[in-house]
Order: C-alpha cells, then sequence, then structure tokens
C-alpha cells in the first residue's frame, strides 16, 4: 500500500517538476550556451579566418606557439613553446616546445606540426597571411626559414627588420595556431593543404575541440580533457547565433542561454535590476569606423574628407543609444594598447563643415552609396550620420546589408562610403598600422589588401614611416613614431575613425569565469564556471 | 424651401435610378452601380473597410496638413524612445523621431506600393490570360505553363528573392511583389474569357468583322474587369503584408524612409520596454489590412449574383 502511493506520488510529481519553469529552461550544468551575433564566421580555418567571431572561436580550439593568457593578460608566455632565444642580430628565434602535449587525437604536438602550420599560413596565403608574409615569408623560402631542428626544437627566421616584441606578438596570433599535420594532410583536396576540411573540423591541442559549425546558426565545441592546463570546467559550450539584442535579453531571463554578449544599452538598463543577471564591462579593443573610397570624384578631395570627419555627432551618439558600449576614440588605435593616443580632433561641426566643402567646389553637397551592416548599433549609427551630413548638404543612401556582404563590398573596393569595425590581430600597435596606414603598391593585385588599400589611400611615404616605427627598438621612439602615425591617419586618412568598443557582457548571476579580452583572442571559454 | 426641392431633386433621382425600364444604356448602366452601392450599404463591414480605405487615402493625400514633414526623419538623440505624451502622440523611435510623424508619412510609402503593385499586376495578368482563354491551344498551354511555374513557388519566398537580386529599394520592391502576384490574375482573366468565349454576342461581332484585339479590348475586358478588381481588393491586404514584410527584413524602403515594415524591424529591438516603437506602425499595418480585406469582402458579396 505504501508502495502504491509513493508510486502514486512519484507520478504526479514528475510532471510537476518537468513543469517548473525553472528545470526546463535551465542549461544543463556542464554546458555553457552563450548568445552572439557570430554571421561574420566564414570559416574556422585558422590559417584563414579573420573575422572577429572566427577568431575568437578558433583562439578557444587551437593552442598558439605562445599566448597571453586569461591568468593575466599583459603577460607574454609560451603557448605550446615552452621557452624562447632570439639570436643577437634579431633574425632567428628558437623555441622549444613543452613536452607532453597532445592533439585532441591523442598525437603527440611535435615541431614539425608547429612548422606546418606556420608554413601553412603562407602557402595558402589567405587574408591573415599578411602576418607571416611581412617578416620575409614566401612560398618559395617559408619551407626553409621555419623549420623544425628536433622533435621539440622549432628554429623561425626572419629575413626582414622587426623588434623581437613584434615578431613574439605576432606568434600570439592566430595564425600561430598549431594545426595537427597529419590530420590536416590526410584531408587535404587538391593540394589545400586541409583547408576546405578544417572550415568547419578541428585539428587542434586547445581547450576545446570543434563539434559543429552550422553557418548563421551556433558553433558547438567540446572539452578537451587532455588540454595543458587541464580540463575546462564546461564539458560544452554552444555559441548560437541570435543577432537580436531584444532575443539576447529575452533568452537571458528565461534561462535558456547563460550569456548574453550583444545587449545595447537599451536592454541592460532593465536588466540592472534583475538579480538573476550579472553585467559585467570589458574594454574592447575594436575600432568602429567609416571608410571613404578615395577612387570616388568626391572622396578624392582631402577637404570634403575632412570636412565629412566634422559631420558625425560622436558625442550625440556614445551619450544616447551607444551609452556604455562605446568611447570616442578617432586615433587608429584603442586606448589600452602601447602608444596609443586619445586624440579626438573631430566633432561635429555643420558649419565648419559647410565652409570645407564649400572651398572644395561642393557648396550645395552632393549624393554617396553608404554601404552598412544590417544590424544594430551599425543600422542606428548609420542613419545618425545619414542625418548630419544630410545638414551640410551629402545625402547618403544607405544600403544595408548582412556583414558578410559588406566585408566582401569592402575588400573588393566597390564601397564608397562604408560602416564597419575592425579588430586588432595581436596585441602590439603594428596590428592596426600595419593596415589603417600601409599601402605603397595600389594595383589591383598587391602583395597585401590593408585598410588603406582598401580604400585606395596611397601613402608611400606614410607606409615607410610605419615600417621604420615597427623595427625602432627604442620604445619610447617608438611610442612618438607611433603617435605621430595616429595623428597623421586621423587627420589626412580616408577614415572616419569614430568609437572604441567597450565589451558589457551579461550572464546568469551562476555563471561565472567568462573574459572579455581586449582583443577577440583573449575571449576565453575555459574559465566559465557554474 | 430649397432644402425640400434638393430633397425632391434627390427622391426624383432615385427613382431614375432604380427606374425598372431604363430609357438608356447609360442609365441601366448607372442604375446598376447605384443598386450595387445600396447592397453594399446594407453590408456594415464592408462600410467599415470602406471607411478604412478613405481614411487612409485621405491621410497620405493630407499627410502635411496632418503631421510634421520635417518630424518623420528628424533625429533628435536627447529625446529617444519617450512614451507618448502631448508632443509626440504615438512617441519617439530609437533615434528620437516622432512616430506619430513617421506613421502618417508611411501611409504614403505603402499606398504607393500597393498602387504601383495593382498598376502592374492587372495589366499583365489581364495580357496573359485574356490571349491564353481567347486562343487557346498552344497560346494557352504555353502561357499558363509560365503562370505555373510562377505560382509554383510560395509568394512571400519569390519575392524576396526577387527583392535580394534586385538590390533594396521601393520600386524593387514593387517590381518584386508584382512579379509574384500576377499569375492568379491570369488565371481568373482566362477562366472569364473562356466561359464567355462562344457566347454569341462573341460570335456576331466576330460575323461583323470585328479583329481579335477589337473583340478583346471592347467585349471581353470589360466583362473580366469586375471579378479582377474584387480579386485585387482582396489581395492588397497581402501586398500591403509583402511589403511590411520586405521592409522589416531590410529589402523594401530604405532608411530614413518611414516604411512601416521598417519601423516594426527597428522597434522589436526594445519591444519589451519600449513596446509602443514596434506596436504602433504594427497597429497600422494590420488595422488597414483588415480594411481592404472587409472592402474586399463586400464588393465580393455585392457582385455575386448567388448571394443577391
Amino acid at each position: 500500500m505504501s508502495k502504491r502511493l509513493s508510486f502514486a506520488t512519484l507520478a504526479v510529481a514528475l510532471p510537476l517538476a518537468f513543469a517548473s519553469p525553472v528545470a526546463h529552461a535551465a542549461t544543463p550544468a556542464d554546458t555553457v550556451v552563450i548568445a552572439k551575433q557570430i554571421d561574420d564566421i566564414l570559416t574556422l580555418d585558422p590559417g584563414e579566418a579573420y573575422e572577429l567571431s572566427g577568431i575568437e572561436i578558433a583562439t578557444n580550439i587551437y593552442d598558439r606557439l605562445l599566448r597571453y593568457e586569461a591568468e593575466d593578460v599583459t603577460k607574454l608566455v609560451g603557448g605550446v613553446a615552452e621557452s624562447w632565444t632570439i639570436s643577437p642580430d634579431g633574425k632567428v628565434y628558437n623555441f622549444k616546445l613543452r613536452p607532453n602535449l597532445k592533439f585532441q587525437s591523442g598525437a603527440p604536438v611535435t615541431a614539425e606540426d608547429v612548422a606546418f602550420s606556420l608554413q601553412r599560413v603562407v602557402l595558402m596565403n589567405k587574408t591573415p597571411a599578411f602576418l607571416f608574409t611581412q617578416l620575409g615569408w614566401t612560398k618559395d623560402n617559408v619551407k626553409d626559414l621555419v623549420k623544425a631542428t628536433g622533435p621539440n626544437a622549432l628554429q623561425v627566421t626572419i629575413t626582414e627588420d622587426f623588434a623581437p616584441s613584434l615578431v613574439l606578438n605576432l606568434m600570439t596570433s592566430i595564425v600561430a595556431s598549431v594545426v595537427e599535420k597529419k590530420v590536416a594532410m590526410a584531408n587535404e583536396v587538391n593540394g589545400d593543404l586541409g583547408n576546405a576540411w578544417l572550415k568547419s573540423h578541428s585539428a587542434a591541442s586547445g581547450a576545446y575541440r570543434l563539434v559543429a559549425w552550422k553557418p548563421n546558426e551556433s558553433v558547438t565545441l567540446e572539452a578537451n580533457p587532455t588540454f595543458r592546463l587541464g580540463a575546462p570546467a564546461m564539458k560544452r559550450v554552444v555559441v548560437r547565433h541570435v543577432p537580436e539584442p531584444a532575443s539576447q535579453r529575452l533568452l537571458l531571463e528565461k534561462g535558456d542561454i547563460d550569456i548574453a554578449r550583444d545587449l545595447s544599452p537599451d536592454q541592460l538598463a532593465p536588466l540592472a535590476e534583475n538579480k538573476a543577471i550579472r553585467i559585467e564591462q570589458f574594454p574592447g579593443a575594436n575600432t568602429w569606423y567609416a571608410a571613404m573610397n578615395t577612387a570616388d570624384e568626391h572622396l578624392k578631395n582631402p577637404k570634403v574628407r575632412e570636412a565629412m570627419k566634422y559631420l558625425v555627432d560622436y558625442n550625440g551618439m556614445v551619450n544616447s543609444f551607444l551609452k556604455g558600449r562605446f568611447i570616442v576614440q578617432e586615433s587608429f588605435l584603442p586606448l589600452g594598447f602601447f602608444s596609443a593616443i586619445a586624440y579626438n580632433p573631430y566633432k561635429l561641426d555643420v558649419a565648419k563643415a559647410k565652409a570645407l566643402l564649400a572651398e572644395a567646389g561642393y557648396p550645395n553637397g552632393f549624393e554617396l552609396k553608404f554601404d552598412a551592416p544590417n544590424t544594430s548599433p551599425f543600422t542606428e549609427i548609420a542613419q545618425s550620420m545619414q542625418q548630419t551630413m544630410g545638414q551640410a548638404g551629402i545625402k547618403l543612401n544607405i544600403v544595408p546589408s548582412e556583414l558578410k556582404q559588406v566585408i566582401g563590398v569592402y575588400r573588393a573596393r566597390k564601397h564608397q562610403l562604408l560602416l564597419i569595425s575592425w579588430g586588432p590581430d595581436y596585441f602590439d600597435p603594428h596590428t592596426n598600422a600595419d593596415t589603417f596606414a600601409h599601402n605603397d603598391d595600389n594595383s589591383d593585385t598587391p602583395k597585401v589588401r590593408p585598410l588603406a588599400w582598401r580604400n585606395h589611400w596611397y601613402i608611400p611615404d606614410v607606409t615607410k614611416d610605419m615600417l621604420a616605427a615597427a623595427k625602432e627598438l627604442d620604445t619610447k621612439k617608438r611610442a612618438a613614431m607611433y603617435a605621430d602615425l595616429q595623428r597623421k591617419v586621423t587627420d589626412e586618412g580616408p577614415f572616419i575613425i569614430m568609437f572604441q568598443n567597450t565589451a558589457e557582457v551579461a550572464s546568469r548571476a551562476n555563471v561565472k569565469g567568462f573574459k572579455g579580452g581586449i582583443t577577440e583572442d583573449l575571449n576565453f571559454y575555459r574559465t566559465i564556471k557554474k | 424651401m430649397s432644402d425640400v426641392t434638393l430633397r425632391a431633386d434627390l427622391g426624383h433621382w432615385r427613382g431614375w435610378l432604380l427606374d425598372q425600364a431604363p430609357g438608356s444604356r447609360w442609365q441601366a448602366r448607372l442604375g446598376r452601380w447605384y443598386r450595387a452601392w445600396l447592397g453594399f450599404r446594407r453590408n456594415g463591414l464592408a462600410m467599415t473597410g470602406f471607411g478604412v480605405v478613405l481614411l487612409l487615402v485621405g491621410i497620405a493625400i493630407f499627410a502635411p496638413l496632418i503631421a510634421d514633414r520635417e518630424a518623420a526623419t528628424l533625429q533628435v538623440l536627447t529625446q529617444r524612445l519617450e512614451p507618448a505624451s502631448w508632443q509626440h502622440w504615438f512617441g519617439t523611435d530609437e533615434l528620437g523621431r516622432d512616430i506619430y510623424a513617421r506613421v502618417v508619412f508611411g501611409s504614403r510609402i505603402t499606398l504607393t506600393i500597393v498602387a504601383l503593385v495593382s498598376a502592374i499586376v492587372v495589366p499583365v495578368g489581364l495580357g496573359i490570360g485574356l490571349p491564353a482563354g481567347y486562343f487557346g491551344g498552344m497560346v494557352d498551354a504555353v502561357l499558363m505553363r509560365i503562370t505555373d511555374i510562377f505560382l509554383a513557388f510560395p509568394r512571400l519566398v519569390l519575392a524576396l528573392a526577387f527583392a535580394a537580386a534586385l538590390g533594396p529599394g521601393i520600386e524593387n520592391a514593387v517590381i518584386a511583389i508584382a512579379l509574384t502576384t500576377w499569375p492568379p490574375y491570369a488565371r481568373l482573366a482566362r477562366a472569364e474569357t473562356l466561359t464567355r468565349r462562344r457566347a454569341e454576342f462573341i460570335e456576331a461581332a466576330e460575323l461583323q468583322g470585328a479583329s481579335h484585339l477589337r473583340i478583346l479590348l471592347t467585349q471581353i475586358v470589360p466583362l473580366c474587369l469586375p471579378s479582377v478588381i474584387i480579386r485585387l481588393t482582396l489581395d492588397m491586404a497581402g501586398i500591403i503584408l509583402t511589403a511590411a514584410g520586405l521592409g522589416f527584413l531590410g529589402l523594401g524602403a530604405q532608411p530614413p524612409a518611414p516604411e512601416w515594415g521598417a519601423m516594426v524591424s527597428s522597434g522589436r529591438q526594445v519591444l519589451l520596454d519600449q513596446w509602443w516603437v514596434a506596436t504602433i506602425p504594427g497597429m497600422a499595418i494590420f488595422i488597414t489590412s483588415v480594411g481592404f480585406n472587409l472592402l474586399g469582402d463586400g464588393l465580393r458579396d455585392v457582385s455575386d449574383s448567388r448571394a443577391g
């Protein structure tokens, strides 16, 4: 009888327990679900990925030769490498690898794998290859300049002059990710070094392995139990593509996700009082700017470009719909980077802009096509610019499209005005300088395609100064050189540099430890705990 | 005094219109229209729909008188997301623009799209359906298979594909919607033509030497038009929804144009706390669609001889 009763109780209680909303909605204890806009991912091959979300995912999958770790993001430490020596002339770098490291397949991490990983970046010659080719590496010489000198010894030789700190910083970037050679080569198609397969698979030794990437839907990662710093607390990480900040907020409030990454101030304000949710701020290093293609007949005129820099309501935006998410930073280095200066000469000044436009011969303005991503806050920024530019007669026709398409238009140099953001590739001022202030080959088929090139801004002299700064060994002198470069680009460049982002991350109160870094390379999932 | 004569006059007109034995074709035609109107007037819902559509047209025409044109696009970043007030009747949106002015001026965009789509769809539908029904045989087979191909796709998906391929913008949205809306009209026109093709008055016209074109335009088109117009009125709600859908997805009117669908789209970011930003244009879409639907239903009832 009592047995029957307990069965009856169970029969009633069970459905009740499952029906309670909390039990229903919460994510599993060993899984963390992150909502983020990830439609910019084109590939997850670390030799090709160059999009912000792709870099973030890859940094959690692939270990790198050197790293800045979550525990101290300011200190350069070995990743796969245990120690390193640099020749007196700064040309030869010898890395000693950590012993007993394993790939997710169980195979040991050898110098052969590391050499292969670095070489394939140059051999494949995809978008991020310039990070290495600037060291003097080419398809023909890279196999001699990057080689394994023993099972745990790697020798890297550079032919160009570069400050050692810069070279070491490059070895912390995405292109220094270590891929398992055997697996990559086993999946090679038509000599692509495994590129097609690695787009959506992983062969890595980092904290997580890639289970699945469904474009515009989700990325699923699984913990690597043999990771050198110990298995991560969360067995699974699911990054869901949720483009709508409002949806992210709803999902977070319901407990369907643990962390929301793209909430706007309008969503965050009401969340502040919710005890189940914690909001944290992390300084970001992304530069939000509008690019002006100087091949355009209006935009080639420096006066017009200067006028347009006066036609953006920087402070108005930062104090309203971008509040808490961005700060005004009009130079190309984000604050927090070595030698970054807070140089903000422009503010909304319609009268001055009108005078400049009149001098330039456009007293009545002109029309421009304005490519902008179709997600918040790009759309709001675009419309704010449309209004303020309109006050001086510059009529912007906004063409909103998917981020991917906007990037495509930009890389093909087919824009007039285009709204986009830029994230640095590694923790050294050269990463941004090398793209905002580099264009000494304006042909349609240059060796590298930096942002200055994308806007037809032909600057052989500035490029020389920029390269000199990269090689300068005296730190003080180097900082001064970068300060000059920043002022030059802000004053004369084809960029309306507007904002530096601050990442505001909202998580369920029980989810702790997500580390948002100043660059995507430093967004760590492995520290997340529940 | 004059009042009385006016009423007497009206009574006279009424009698003339309702005369059982009209003295001319003109009188007969007007009488038929008048009877239809009397039937329509008895249908309360239809009258409501008619009223809504009239109101919408009125708002669109007199938009500059009842709202400030500047306010529809003027951003005031310090007045973002304000609730309804005397200054902003429907509140303000995420860029501090007056939603009332935007909704009022948005009616122009919506009506423009509806008018342009109608202007394209009716001639195209008739142009394909009439010859198909009239000539039959190969012409019929070829034209109807083309129609079938267009009918095979879900309307919204096809419109999306066209709009995406042509690029965003009102003109392209109109083309995309028109391309997906014409096939039912071709079908309808063909069916109407088929039922009349062998009628004696057509054969009489043929015997008198009228050309095919003349017969189509003067004999068959007038007979097809009423059903096409009713169908069109019923479709207008669908056209408005499709246009709003394209706008919502960023393929319709481009910013800062106050297109209702695009307004709903931008308002969903703040739907939880500032519901009015998305809800007000949503209501506008809803009311307009219902208005056209009721009007279309009423028209159909009036013209349907079985209902009478």
